[in-house]
């Protein structure tokens, strides 16, 4: 594994019940160890350029409501709850969920493969949207993997899913993101076949 | 120009060490999954940790650090016992703070009512369980539960808590409109209509119960399960499905899915129909599908006889092919793991987050 091993759940209770206690240093460490996973799942939903104010008001949400939660080992479950709830505010609020692609993002999959882009940026944009564009199931697992460069055993410790899912969920997505990126619009990407 | 070379497309399930590099980083770099890190790595969040405010502890007895600090530093040891001790007996007739479990109620419109008295507008009130709030043509009303999500209510509502449990949260419209937005864990929380148990799935939906018990719910985010009496129905964002009294759940669909195929599937889940006329909604139902309609023939596999099942998998089989391991005499008999492998294909969620809600909840959750 090339990043920090994932916590043992005692350790989530353990960072959980001191912050409870007004330890704000564990809730700094809660905040290192899941600010990847909440910042994965708000990009899989919203605009780039809104993930970061919104990872900061996951964890806003989350420091208000820590009293709340009964279950302390499934902080992380709990968290990413928040994150994909405070995504939905989001849309609900602001902009139509068909309108997640930033306008930085060159929309030109076409003809069997992606286009050309002559900055490395612009090719990165156009990936994350092709992630972007997968069915929930898959680009979610997939941005942590790829982008927050989290492991399959981490993205499982950290969202409460089982290590089976996580491992499926990644594997199918990089089977369709690879159809994604090679075949053409009429072979259809699995958001226009799929979902 | 970014190519890839699609290799193992032809697999259909991830197989243990040529996947390790993309598992965990382990075995040989996939040269493509590098190129693909790469890129977008620089996505990947960077910001340090915020400053969080001061947290307020969670503690009901805070008295004896606050208070030793205000005696002086001389004072008898004998004074601050006394003073303890008297403290001590104080802070024990006092009665404990009693939170009432259940959900925060605040007035958005009109005059809503826990059971027979008037919410004000001034301050939040308290559903709790057993009671029963209502709104009339003129209302409507917002809930709030910290750990559990809100729901907002509208005109002409009646709905009733039931239980507060830390792992099943329950509530049962009796008809009328609520919106839920919920971000309790996925399974927790319950809605009973008078038609079926609608599950979260961790999403937000919107459900209505007519005065028949008739239901219908619409996702707009996540997953939501319904089940009665053995029928169950899985419906993903943008899906809806109807309920009918004593029928239960009906098959979910696409709310963009064409007239007649809503207009068939209705009539093939609902309506008394002779043989003849079943077979030709659901030859309707089928010949009108397309790929993401999968969602509709995968249930519609569980709810036809012998002979119409063939039909319909011959027809999910061309939209959505099985997965390996998913065989057509496995499917025509209704073998589970099958269904879920086949279903776990399709892309909208994992059924085993359904499954395991299933196992844990089903057999005490019927409508009430």
């Amino acid at each position: 594994m090339r990043e920090q091993s994932a916590p043992e759940p005692s350790e989530d209770a353990l960072l959980v019940g001191a912050a409870r206690d007004g330890d704000r240093a564990a809730f700094g460490r809660l905040y290192q160890l899941y600010a990847r996973m909440v910042h994965g799942v708000l990009l899989a939903r919203v605009p780039l350029a809104d993930v970061d104010d919104l990872v900061q008001d996951v964890f806003m949400i989350a420091l208000r409501r820590l009293s709340t939660l009964r279950e302390t080992a499934s902080f992380g479950a709990w968290l990413a709850a928040i994150a994909r709830n405070r995504a939905n505010d989001y849309h609900r609020r602001s902009v139509p969920e068909d309108q997640l692609a930033d306008e930085t993002v060159d929309q030109n999959i076409e003809n069997g493969e992606v286009r050309k882009n002559e900055d490395h940026d612009g090719q990165a944009a156009v990936i994350l949207d092709a992630v972007r564009s997968l069915p929930g199931a898959y680009r979610e697992t997939l941005i942590l993997r790829l982008v927050e460069g989290m492991t399959g055993p981490e993205i499982a410790a950290r969202t409460g899913l089982t290590h089976d899912s996580v491992r499926v969920n990644l594997h199918r997505g990089m089977r369709q993101l690879r159809a994604i990126l090679n075949s053409n619009p009429d072979s259809g990407s699995p958001q226009q076949e799929t979902r | 120009m970014i190519m890839f070379k699609g290799k193992n497309n032809s697999r259909n399930e991830p197989v243990a060490g040529r996947d390790d590099y993309l598992w965990d980083g382990s075995g040989q770099p996939d040269p493509e999954i590098q190129k693909l890190e790469s890129l977008l790595g620089k996505f990947r969040h960077d910001r340090p940790a915020p400053v969080f405010p001061e947290i307020v502890p969670d503690r009901r007895w805070t008295f004896f650090p606050w208070r030793l600090r205000l005696f002086p530093a001389l004072a008898t040891a004998v004074t601050a016992v006394v003073i303890a001790v008297v403290s001590f007996q104080h802070y024990a007739r006092q009665p404990l703070p009693v939170t009432v479990a259940g959900w925060d109620v605040s007035l958005v419109a009109g005059a809503p009512r826990i059971g027979a008295n008037a919410i004000s507008g001034k301050e939040t009130s308290r559903l709790a369980i057993g009671q029963v709030l209502e709104t009339d043509p003129q209302s409507r009303a917002n809930l709030r539960a910290e750990d559990i999500g809100q729901i907002e209510m509208e005109p002409s509502t009646r709905l009733r808590l039931l239980t507060m449990g830390a792992a099943l949260k329950r509530i049962a419209l009796d008809r009328g409109i609520i919106h839920a937005y919920i971000w309790a864990p996925a399974g927790q929380f319950v809605v009973d209509t008078p038609s079926a148990v609608t599950v979260d799935l961790g999403c937000a939906y919107t459900l209505q119960v007519d005065d028949s018990g008739a239901g219908l719910v619409r996702t707009s985010l996540g997953w939501v399960g319904f089940k009665l009496n053995g029928h169950e129905s899985f419906i993903p964002a943008g899906a809806a499905c109807a309920t009918r009294p004593k029928v239960g759940p009906g098959t979910p669909y696409f709310e963009d899915a064409s007239s007649n195929f809503r207009s068939a599937l209705a009539k093939f889940d609902f309506e008394d129909s002779t043989p003849g006329q079943r077979a030709g909604d659901l030859a309707v139902v089928l010949g009108e599908a397309r790929t993401r309609d999968a969602l509709t023939l995968w249930h519609l596999l569980m709810r036809t006889g012998e002979e119409q099942r063939v039909l319909v998998y011959d027809r999910l089989r061309e939209l959505a092919p099985p997965p390996a391991g998913v065989t057509r005499e496995g499917i025509l008999r209704l073998d589970q793991p099958m269904l879920d492998l086949w279903w776990n294909q399709l892309g909208f969620d994992d059924i085993s987050v359904w499954r395991h809600w299933e196992r844990s909840w089903s057999g005490a959750v019927t409508p009430k």
